[in-house]
């Protein structure tokens, strides 16, 4: 019976500790036997990434994250063990990231040129090669740090609208809605002027055809006259000819030296004439505004009634001195 | 000089004794039944009665529990006893442990399946399943049973020695009671309830991973990836060791009741009762304990 108790026990303690320990390594994926490959990647910084978390190349998992641990040098050295029927991409590079919503991350085995467009990246990468053995890492951001950046953008853009709402408010709206039917009268008046000035443009046109004929004709003229100066320079009229022309230019000199004098004199004598406009005009105003003397006699309306009665006295006085003129006029002797 | 609650020294109860032995403190017995009249004073005097109970069994306990260790020296003394209660106390109680991991798991499938529908992948079944049943269910549910079984045994065939005079007899005989009857069973206990307990850790998944797959729309790969997800060896071992301290509450606790018991058959059924509702209790302050002490602060 004892025996039966001892073997009954040893037998119960050993196979719940055999299956514990095998369900143990299973679960783990325990590599016994060392029937895997070792890679070892560094890293400035390994994020959430935990021993026992996946190992994925091209989407497959290839094996699992062994140790993390602090190397030299600031760097993290991050030990995966692989499939050995797993191959390693060209130029390997080892991206940590996060594989769900839920907080779990992956190591992911990418070749170099497959490397997302990220200068972040790109930087942890280029510092974390030129390990020798050691593959260079780099770690993505995880959701939390994207949503940080997110809610950041999101709330810069809730100011940002804050802001117009503050200053787009209805009297902008107002002076934009007047800015835009200026601006429509503006290209009214724009095309406007492009349809008229295409007018006179066309009218310009015709007239340099004009004088390109012209000048056609005047260079067929020119010819003709050359190939007659050509047959008059034999007998000397030539000469006489530029004698002609450089007195003619003698007196057309003096002509218009005085013409500039005379220009001068002109254009003094407008100044003049404008100064005296503009005191004319200076004293008219002055009249029309009752000030001064001469101003007052012109606006004040008594003065005028005064006058005019002392008008009328006088033509009362004159008749009655002619009809009465011993009555003012007095010729005494003595 | 003896002394016990009911007589106090010399026969008479301790308060009289005190006030007779103190001149200044001399009260007559009317001021005395005054003073036990007024609420505050009775309140006071109950509230000081079962505070000095609780340290009495807190101290008695742990003396048990010293003494027991003491014994284990005595090897040749338990020896003998041991395989015999690991066999009786553990490897008897193994279906009781597989049988409750069994309805865990399915349970704890169906629950997690029922919790998860929407945006967490339905993989965190298996995540749940084996976290839950692995450092709390098996444990504690698996305790709980075996208070019931193994503590209520203990203490009942324990309570029948002393009623019947037979640890009287083995005293007489020269052998240590700790050492003959209590050690073998603390031992079994604390060896055999992790045996127990991982039977129902591997049952409990186990049963789990079968439900997630026949009764849930969850593939196998998917149960085993969220099982693989957030595995951590940390998991059994926490298991283990609350496992293990269990067994040694609930078999010393047995073994305290059942050496204590008194009054016949009914004193025995006592022993057995309190046994099983103290074993318990003490199998949740644990299991607490254990949280608080291991899991507090504690990064997977």
């Amino acid at each position: 019976m004892k025996r039966t108790n001892d073997l009954l026990v040893g037998t119960v303690v050993l196979l719940v500790v055999l299956t514990l320990t095998g369900a143990t390594f299973w679960v783990k994926q325990t590599d016994i036997g060392e029937r895997r490959t070792k890679v070892v990647a560094r890293f400035r910084d390994v994020g959430n990434a935990r021993v026992g978390n996946a190992v994925v190349i091209r989407g497959v998992r290839a094996g699992t994250i062994e140790a993390i641990e602090l190397a030299r040098g600031g760097w993290v050295h991050m030990r995966m063990n692989l499939d050995r029927s797993m191959q390693l991409p060209a130029t390997p590079v080892v991206l940590l990231n996060e594989s769900s919503l839920f907080g779990e991350w992956q190591a992911t085995i990418t070749p170099r040129s497959a490397l997302p467009h990220d200068e972040t990246v790109q930087a942890q990468v280029e510092e974390s090669s030129g390990g020798g053995e050691v593959l260079p890492g780099a770690t993505l951001p995880d959701i939390a740090k994207l949503t940080a950046v997110a809610g950041q953008i999101a709330g810069d853009v809730a100011n940002v609208a804050g802001r117009v709402e503050v200053a787009f408010d209805e009297r902008a709206a107002r002076e934009l809605r007047s800015s835009i039917r200026n601006f429509a009268d503006l290209s009214t008046t724009l095309s406007h002027t492009v349809r008229t000035h295409a007018g006179d443009l066309d009218t310009l046109s015709r007239g340099l055809q004009s004088a390109v004929a012209s000048l056609n004709r005047t260079a067929t003229s020119a010819e003709l006259m050359a190939s007659r100066i050509d047959s008059s320079s034999s007998s000397g009229q030539i000469r006489q000819m530029v004698d002609d022309m450089s007195h003619a230019a003698a007196e057309l000199r003096r002509a218009t030296v005085q013409v500039r004098v005379m220009s001068e004199q002109l254009s003094k004598t407008q100044g003049q004439l404008d100064a005296f406009l503009t005191n004319g005009d200076s004293v008219l105003v002055k009249l029309n505004t009752g000030q001064g003397s001469l101003g007052l006699l012109l606006n004040d309306p008594s003065l005028y009634r005064n006058g005019d009665s002392l008008l009328t006295q006088l033509r009362g006085l004159v008749t009655e001195v002619r009809k009465n003129p011993k009555k003012f006029v007095s010729v005494r002797l003595f | 000089m003896r002394w016990s609650p009911e007589a106090g020294y010399f026969g008479l109860p301790p308060f009289r004794y005190r006030a007779m032995t103190n001149a200044s403190t001399v009260l007559p017995d009317a001021a005395i039944g005054a003073m036990r009249r007024v609420p505050t004073a009775r309140a006071l005097t109950t509230l000081g009665r079962a505070t000095r109970h609780g340290l009495e069994a807190i101290g008695a306990s742990v003396r048990f529990a010293a003494r027991t260790i003491g014994a284990v020296r005595d090897v040749g003394t338990w020896g003998p006893a041991a395989t015999l209660q690991m066999r009786r106390l553990g490897v008897d109680s193994v279906p009781i442990g597989v049988f409750i991991a069994v309805f865990t798991g399915i349970v704890l499938a169906l629950l997690a399946s029922y919790s998860f529908t929407g945006a967490v992948p339905t993989y965190f079944v298996g995540t749940l399943v084996e976290k839950t049943i692995t450092m709390e269910l098996a444990p504690v549910l698996t305790g709980l049973a075996l208070a019931g079984r193994v503590g209520a045994n203990i203490a009942a065939e324990l309570g029948t020695m002393r009623v019947t005079e037979q640890i009287d007899a083995l005293e007489t005989l020269g052998y240590d009671p700790h050492a003959y009857l209590v050690v073998p069973r603390v031992l079994a206990g604390t060896i055999m309830f992790p045996v127990v307990v991982g039977a129902a850790m591997l049952t409990g998944v186990a049963s789990g991973w079968l439900a997630s797959i026949g009764l849930l729309d969850i593939t196998s790969p998917d149960f085993v990836k969220g099982l693989r997800l957030f595995y951590s060896g940390f998991d059994v071992r926490y298991g283990l060791v609350k496992a293990a301290s269990f067994g040694f509450v609930v078999t010393l606790i047995g073994s305290i009741r059942g050496l204590r018991a008194s009054g016949g058959a009914e004193g025995v059924g006592r022993a057995a009762t309190s046994a099983v509702v103290f074993s318990a209790i003490l199998i949740l302050v644990f299991d607490a304990f254990w949280a608080v002490t291991w899991l507090l602060g504690r990064r997977p």
